[in-house]
């Protein structure tokens, strides 16, 4: 263990919290019109988001200062009350946009999805750390999966995404974990088969394929369909901020899991290359700070929280485009939405510490 | 545990692997937001803006003198857009006390979730500016314009009237609708997606532009005496229609049309008597057609000019031919009556037209024959349709010239068994009677448009369809018809008067159902106006010397003083409308 204790990742902070003003400037754009209407406050979501960050900030410094592997050693007993919680959901929970999602304690809403995400992370970089010679062995990366599942499925069964993006997650951490290579290519095409059945089987995510397919005419395409209508209006350089026309209710959730397109739409296609530029620099210090890390379970950590950022940027601009069928997943800092920019801090807080503890020559 | 090589690896792998995945995304977003801008820009901007249409003003129907017989009133129409509205009550109760509706209804508009819901149209612009003075949220007063007709009746079944989308449904409001309707305008501005209005947002404005102001020949003042006229002999002779048509021959310019009953302008949907009808719009129809123009009939003695006219040019008689009337006439195997059944004797032809005796013409038509009738129907303009600027003429029915036998001609000649409109009548007998040029009879003379740019309408005019010198003879015949002959109770002294009576029979004959006609013209021996005056089955007496000549009398006594003494110099400028 290295007991040289740096700064940790000035740069990561920097680029968060970059992305979190940028996400407060734009939820303002994108939600003030319909905030108005619904709430008379134009200002009603960014207060919210605003309240989040400062709660996002307290847990993340708290969370960064002691050493991660104190956290890490708690990783059985962690997942099992993020196990509880979603099983709570399915019999306490609150229902948005016809899924159940929430958990409702007093006025305060929270997502166990998004707090099952942060702890599996956890979990698999304690758990592939310690069975680090197991995962050598196919049996490891077995055990690994098996472990997950019962998140996973719990999450799967009201949220499609989520789930999606869980297994993606694990897969990530654990194939990173293993030496072997050949039994991913196999759960790679097994899952690609899979997820074909599943569409199948499930008719009205078939209408979300034929809504992708048809974006412009199909019923269900609308929300895509304004999204695209307020990515193409932005051209090069966009029309300026808080002077978009698709936020006025034309993109539903224009400022959730939507506000990439008005981001578009006000910033051009200047400010999208931007915001990806942004995501890719904080992969790349995610990579730094993994690379350093002064352990496995560390490196792993990090890799998962590389993972979680990289894979919900991917998939909320590829439905943002149009590139995939429509799916809600949030645009990690920037989307408005509590529970979700909580644990990402929370997530970050913990890789600053890895930072901290790393070897900062190597990059 | 330490980290591995193959961890490190691993980690590029998937840090280049998300990457990469990030910059196909940007090569989406290129493509989306370059190559495929214009295209979403457009639909998105056709999503957000609505254009409002703005009305343009239609154009003013002048008489030739600028009396104004059709022009715009401005009115409001008063709505309620749900979602911008803010104090719901205070507008229910505003609205229901200034509009003067029950409660029950405005309340029930007002509470009603539509984007935008109509609460009362066509409110007078003083009731539209109180709304407007409350500065109520979410009520709208767009300010609108109804045609309007200030004399109701005058001249209804030629003027037309227009339908809610200003657009014109009969008359001279079809036949110029292309000049009369103008431009609309239109406001573009941008909404949210509920359809709401965005104030901020710019609003492009295109302004209308108004109609071109339509100046007519229509005389105000004669056609009022001659609707009033036309109405009287109506109740009097208690007939189904009285028709009236007032021409200057030497140009075809009409002073006057009507075809009573006519109908009110401002409200052309009201059926006259209140018993129940059975197909509305058929009733609807028959209201609004101008028998002048848009029915056919037999045109009986007046007919006889025609007959006249051919004969005499074509040489194939003279004024002092002599004929004999027993009474009848036997052509071919049939005996066709005169109207005098003891004869009129030995005449000669100036006579026969005097008595309109139709043995006499019976004679001038085999003698002139077939070929030569229809060359001069072809001159006078009777084998096709007068050209009238007014919408629906008919034309008229001719027998096929190889299918014309003895008997046929025989008829034809003394003005039955084929039918032409009025109009075809009154336009041949002003070529007669004008030097021998065939004019289109018409309304309109001139176009204004806003600017002050001035179109004025031409017609066809054909010089000397018949020779001058027959003109001249037919005038003196036709002044002696009426001051010796059966056209005598139109007699003015101090005028000298041309004209012709006629009596038809309507189909089918023996029904006893008569055309009752006169027409005729002054100054005879230089016609500056020329009149028919149709008496549709009068009840009694129906001989059109004695029904419809003293109807002509009564109204070239009240306007030719008007037309010739007065005012003569109107005669001179004609065309060019007054201002």
């Amino acid at each position: 263990m290295n007991k040289k204790v740096n700064a940790g990742d000035p740069l990561m902070l920097l680029l968060v919290f970059g992305m979190i003003v940028f996400g407060l400037v734009m939820i303002y754009s994108a939600s003030s019109y319909t905030a108005g209407l619904q709430y008379g406050n134009a200002f009603y979501y960014v207060k919210r988001q605003i309240f989040t960050v400062i709660i996002g900030t307290v847990m993340m410094y708290m969370i960064s200062r002691p050493d991660y592997h104190r956290i890490l050693k708690y990783a059985w007993p962690l997942y099992g009350i993020a196990l509880l919680m979603l099983a709570a959901v399915f019999l306490i929970g609150t229902a948005s946009h016809g899924q159940k999602r929430w958990i409702y304690i007093g006025p305060v809403g929270f997502q166990p999805s998004e707090f099952t995400k942060f702890i599996l992370i956890i979990f698999l970089a304690a758990m592939c750390s310690a069975a680090e010679p197991l995962m050598k062995k196919r049996k490891g990366i077995i055990l690994m999966f098996l472990c997950v599942m019962p998140a996973a499925a719990m999450v799967m069964a009201t949220n499609l995404s989520t789930g999606v993006i869980i297994l993606g997650v694990s897969f990530i951490i654990i194939f990173t974990a293993s030496r072997k290579w050949a039994p991913f290519f196999a759960l790679t095409g097994m899952g690609i088969a899979m997820m074909g059945v599943f569409l199948k089987l499930a008719a009205y995510r078939l209408d979300r394929i034929e809504a992708w397919l048809n974006v412009e005419t199909h019923p269900k395409g609308y929300q895509t369909r304004q999204a695209l209508f307020a990515i193409g209006s932005g051209g090069l350089f966009g029309c300026g901020y808080g002077k978009s026309i698709q936020k006025l209710a034309y993109v539903p959730e224009a400022h959730n899991d939507m506000i990439f397109a008005i981001i578009c739409e006000e910033w051009g296609l200047f400010g999208a290359i931007i915001s990806i530029l942004l995501f890719i620099l904080l992969i790349w210090r995610c990579a730094v700070i993994a690379m350093a890390a002064p352990d496995l379970q560390g490196a792993l950590f990090v890799t998962g929280v590389m993972a979680h950022i990289g894979l919900q940027m991917m998939i909320n601009i590829a439905v943002v485009t149009n590139s995939i069928p429509n799916t809600g997943v949030p645009l990690p800092f920037i989307s408005y939405g509590g529970t979700s920019l909580v644990f990402l801090m929370c997530e970050i807080g913990i890789v600053q510490n890895v930072a901290r503890q790393g070897k900062g020559g190597i990059s | 545990m330490q980290i591995k090589i193959y961890h490190r690896r691993k980690m590029l792998i998937m840090a280049a692997f998300i990457v990469g995945i990030g910059l196909l995304l940007t090569g989406r977003l290129v493509y989306l937001m370059i190559f495929r801008s214009e295209y979403y820009q457009e639909q998105a901007s056709a999503l957000h803006e609505r254009e409002r249409s703005i009305k343009a003003a239609r154009g003013v129907i002048y008489d030739r003198n600028g009396i104004v017989l059709a022009d715009n009133q401005s009115v409001c129409t008063i709505s309620v857009i749900h979602n911008q509205i803010t104090d719901p009550e205070r507008v229910i109760s505003v609205l229901s006390d200034v509009l003067s509706l029950d409660e029950t209804p405005v309340r029930k508009r007002v509470e009603k979730v539509s984007s935008i819901e109509r609460i009362k149209a066509n409110v007078s612009k003083e009731l539209g500016d109180k709304i407007r003075s409350y500065q109520l949220k979410g009520v709208m007063v767009d300010e609108d314009y109804t045609r309007n007709y200030p004399y109701g009746t005058l001249a209804s079944k030629v003027l037309g009237f227009t339908g809610g989308d200003n657009q014109g449904i009969i008359g001279l409001e079809v036949k110029y609708d292309q000049w009369l309707k103008g431009i609309k305008g239109a406001i573009l501005t941008v909404t949210d997606a509920r359809g709401v209005e965005v104030g901020h947002a710019a609003e492009d404005r295109v302004e209308p532009v108004p109609g071109n102001d339509l100046y007519t020949s229509l005389d105000y003042t004669i056609q009022c005496y001659v609707q009033q006229t036309a109405q009287k002999i109506i109740e009097q002779k208690e007939a189904k229609s009285v028709s009236v048509l007032l021409m200057d021959p030497r140009n075809g310019e009409i002073l006057a049309m009507t075809n009573e009953p006519e109908f009110d302008l401002n409200s052309p949907y009201t059926l006259p008597g209140d018993g129940p009808i059975e197909n509305h719009q058929d009733a609807l129809n028959r209201m609004w057609r101008n028998g002048c123009l848009n029915d056919t009939y037999e045109p009986g003695s007046t007919f006889k000019i025609i007959t006249s006219t051919a004969a005499l040019e074509s040489g194939s008689v003279s004024l002092n031919d002599r004929f004999y009337c027993p009474g009848y006439k036997i052509v071919e195997d049939r005996r066709i009556r005169c109207h005098k059944i003891a004869g009129h004797g030995s005449e000669s032809f100036v006579e026969g037209l005097m008595n309109s005796c139709n043995p006499v013409f019976i004679e001038t038509g085999l003698r002139t024959g077939v070929e030569i009738m229809y060359q001069y129907f072809h001159k006078l303009g009777l084998m096709e349709k007068s050209g009238i600027d007014l919408p629906g003429e008919a034309g008229s029915i001719m027998h096929q010239i190889e299918d014309v036998g003895e008997v046929e001609l025989a008829t034809i000649s003394f003005g039955q068994s084929f039918q032409i409109t009025p109009i075809q009548m009154l336009r041949a007998v002003s070529t007669v009677i004008n030097g021998g040029n065939l004019v289109t009879p018409h309304l309109g003379v001139k176009l204004v448009s806003e600017t002050g740019q001035i179109k004025k309408l031409k017609y066809e005019y054909h010089q000397n369809a018949i020779g001058r010198d027959v003109s001249d003879k037919m005038k003196m015949l036709l002044e002696k018809v009426v001051a010796e002959g059966t056209g005598k109770k139109c007699y003015i002294e101090g005028y000298r008067i041309g004209g012709k009576t006629a009596t038809s029979q309507k189909l089918p004959r023996g029904s006893g159902k008569y055309i009752a006609s006169f027409i005729g013209f002054a100054p005879a021996d230089d016609p500056k106006i020329v009149g028919i005056v149709m008496i549709d089955e009068p009840v009694g007496a129906y001989y059109g010397g004695t029904v419809a000549a003293p109807v002509m009398r009564e109204i070239f006594e009240n306007v030719l003083p008007y037309y010739l003494g007065e005012q003569p110099e109107i005669i001179n400028e004609t065309g060019d409308g007054n201002e």
